[in-house]
């Protein structure tokens, strides 16, 4: 019992004292404590469904981990937050590195939080693997050179290779073109990339109406009316959310997909969606980097489709991909750099350098990191059929590339890199 | 231009809720955006559950408006929770309706998920419609007479029914109404109730042309709030002339010029706001 101020101090003394021993062993318990990976998944709103696709491959991924043993004889423990606005998902990232002590940090897809969450993870020093949200501005100015942030592709990649297809196969057919693309970096910096390609291939296109939909626009009456007033031979569109079969749905009731071609780059990422009623055969559609009827699927992503379907009734799509690919790299470079440091748990800075150059089996195949931590990977893209099992479109044929040709290499400014093509 | 006209139709029915519950009871009721979020998400299980027992697509629209009235049961429920702050400031009246606004964004994800949700080509099978050179989806056109009927219902109701007196009287001057005998308690649960069919029966009759998003009422509610400045607070009349001048506005400048598309709305705005304060229809009773 404590009685007086003396007695009170000893107490406290000894509690320190305890601590302190405590705190003494704690590097030795941690080897047996779980490995925590942090993630941060958007739940709301038009990135909703994208978050919840990286939080199943994630989940994906740990199980399978977790199954085999865990990274490097410790198990794994998903911590999930929240993505939201970037202010709020700053203050869960400096959670998940200082309360939560995280070992990783994995997520994020909107550019605007991507572009916040860079600096952070630099600041504290805590190692951070994007799903997305690398746009050219995350990878010129705002975090140039990270050394704790891991980024994905370039955003621009899937407006490349779409835009590298429309060249070969609709060459001499279209004169004029239309976008309709959200009204932020990614939408504008992939009609940009479109139309700086169609000029280097020599497509003599004329852009007749530009239109900047903000994001999470649910009416497309307007715009769809005002592509009609333009009769462009063809549509290109970024749309990557719940807004992509809205438009299709209201430009197919409006007439539009007779005769007019589009360009859907990333339509993919809600291809159940994509009804057969509404998405006409012949347009490119991208499905970033997974497609989850690949011909040559590996038995990695046919047994995912599976436990997919199984668990949530839909086919996957590519944002899985992209999360599993962090935790696996992670994994296999703390491996790597445990074996180095002769089986102790590696630093983080260990942990940095070898993910530097990492490749591993992914959903989707081979994937790495490259030296300047951006992603390498492969891109699916193809002309969309009605001729398959769903009641939504696929692709056929499917194209892949991979994103040594359409991504700029390190240290180039994207227009420097497409000028510099010979085509 | 029928494009903003569809719009406005939408907008019209969110606004007029707005419109009807400030009019009567003095409520600026941030929470109109998300009773049309919830509308177009009852719209898609109603229409998907209609498909599934095999019914009809004619049925469709009404299917989409008793979901919508069904849904507005939730409105006695709130309206209770609004007594708690009728004779307060109107800083309670925004806190609690946008802490509704964001508590109902969690019911729909507890309920239907993050994900959208849409009907496949339910918009589809209606067909079009030739004018000239420019096809014209026949379910705007229902939803665009779905909304000018509901428009003339409630000009009807407030003007020539004996309820619609009430209102009024009790729009113009509660303690007077009161003292010649109106429950006012039972015209508030009423007319509130209304006010959340007029929303949730606009977001189930939109649906099929488009998706339900969790944030689809965030938008609108900014939007609405742009049609009672126009339009003048608590005025019916104003809520028609200001989602039309709002919708084909947003229609006109995504033709023309596509950067200027929300800016346009704002500048009628700000011109409504030096121009004439009070709003176009500023005197109209409610």
């Amino acid at each position: 019992m404590i009685t007086n101020r003396r007695t009170f101090i000893k107490v406290l003394a000894g509690a320190a004292a305890g601590t302190g021993a405590r705190l003494d062993v704690a590097p030795a318990l941690a080897q047996a404590a779980p490995v925590r990976i942090g993630v941060l998944a958007a739940k709301a709103g038009v990135t909703a469904p994208v978050g919840e696709s990286g939080l199943r491959g994630t989940q994906f991924a740990v199980d399978r981990i977790n199954a085999a043993g865990g990274i490097a004889g410790r198990k794994v423990e998903m911590v999930v937050e929240e993505e939201s606005n970037p202010k709020d998902t700053v203050e869960r990232f400096r959670k998940l590195a200082l309360q939560t002590k995280a070992d990783v940090i994995t997520g994020g897809i909107s550019t605007a939080v991507g572009l916040a969450l860079g600096p952070v993870s630099e600041e504290l020093k805590a190692l951070w693997l994007a799903w997305d949200a690398t746009t050219q501005k995350g990878v010129e100015e705002t975090i140039p050179k990270p050394r704790y942030a891991f980024r994905s592709v370039d955003n621009e990649a899937e407006a490349v290779m779409a835009s590298i297809l429309t060249a070969r196969q609709l060459k001499g057919k279209v004169k004029t073109v239309a976008g309709i693309n959200n009204d932020y970096s990614y939408g504008r910096d992939n009609w940009a990339a479109f139309l700086a390609i169609m000029k280097k291939f020599g497509m003599n296109v004329t852009p007749v109406v530009e239109l900047w939909p903000k994001l999470g626009e649910t009416n497309f009456t307007s715009h769809v009316a005002a592509l009609q007033q333009a009769k462009p031979d063809l549509v290109f569109s970024s749309f990557w959310s719940g807004d992509a079969p809205i438009l299709m749905k209201q430009a197919h009731a409006a007439g539009l997909t007779q005769g007019t071609k589009f360009v859907l780059t990333t339509a993919g990422g809600v291809h159940e969606s994509m009804k057969k009623a509404f998405t006409p055969e012949g347009a490119i559609m991208g499905y970033n980097s997974m497609y989850f009827e690949a011909p040559n699927a590996s038995p990695l992503l046919r047994e995912f489709s599976k436990w997919h379907q199984e668990r949530f009734k839909e086919w996957p799509n590519y944002e899985s991909d992209h999360a599993y690919f962090t935790v696996v790299a992670y994994k296999a470079a703390v491996e790597k750099a445990s074996k180095a440091a002769g089986s102790k748990w590696p630093t983080t800075e260990q942990a940095v350098e070898a993910l530097e150059g990492i490749e591993v089996d992914s959903l989707s195949g081979r994937r790495s990191y490259r030296s300047d931590h951006i992603m390498e990977c492969s891109y699916f893209q193809g002309v969309t059929t009605h001729k398959n099992r769903h009641d939504f479109v696929t692709i056929d044929p499917v194209e892949v590339m991979s994103t040594k040709q359409i991504q700029k290499p390190s240290g180039t400014g994207l227009y420097d890199w497409i000028n510099s093509w010979n085509v | 231009m029928l494009g903003g006209v569809f719009h406005a139709a939408v907008l019209f029915l969110v606004a007029a809720g707005l419109q009807l519950v400030f009019g009567v009871q003095k409520i600026l009721n941030l929470a109109c955006g998300s009773f049309y979020a919830l509308g177009a998400y009852a719209g898609v299980s109603a229409v998907s559950f209609t498909l599934a027992a095999g019914a009809p697509p004619a049925v469709f629209p009404a299917v989409l408006v008793g979901a919508g009235l069904a849904l507005a049961l939730v409105g006695p429920v709130v309206e209770r929770l609004l007594r708690t702050i009728y004779d307060r400031d109107e800083s309670f009246q925004l806190l609690l309706t946008f802490a509704l606004v964001l508590m109902f964004e969690d019911v729909i994800r507890f309920v239907w998920g993050s994900a959208p949700h849409q009907l496949g080509n339910v918009y589809l099978v209606y067909g079009q419609l030739r004018v000239g050179g420019l096809v014209i989806p026949v379910y705007n056109l229902v939803v665009i007479a779905a909304a000018g009927v509901i428009a003339a219902l409630m000009g009807g109701m407030l003007t020539r029914t004996r309820f619609g007196r009430i209102v009024r009287a009790t729009a113009e001057n509660r303690r007077m109404a009161e003292a010649l005998g109106v429950d006012v308690s039972r015209v508030y649960v009423r007319v509130f109730t209304l006010g959340v069919a007029l929303g949730t029966v606009g977001g189930a009759l939109v649906i099929p042309a488009t998706a339900a998003v969790n944030e689809m009422g965030i938008d609108l509610i900014v939007e609405a709030f742009a049609v009672v400045v126009i339009g003048g607070l608590g005025s019916m009349r104003g809520a028609v002339a200001g989602a039309l001048i709002v919708g084909i506005m947003r229609a006109v400048a995504v033709a023309t010029y596509p950067e200027v598309e929300m800016l346009a709305i704002y500048v009628v705005v700000i011109a409504v706001l030096v121009l004439r304060p009070a709003g176009l229809f500023a005197k109209a009773a409610a």
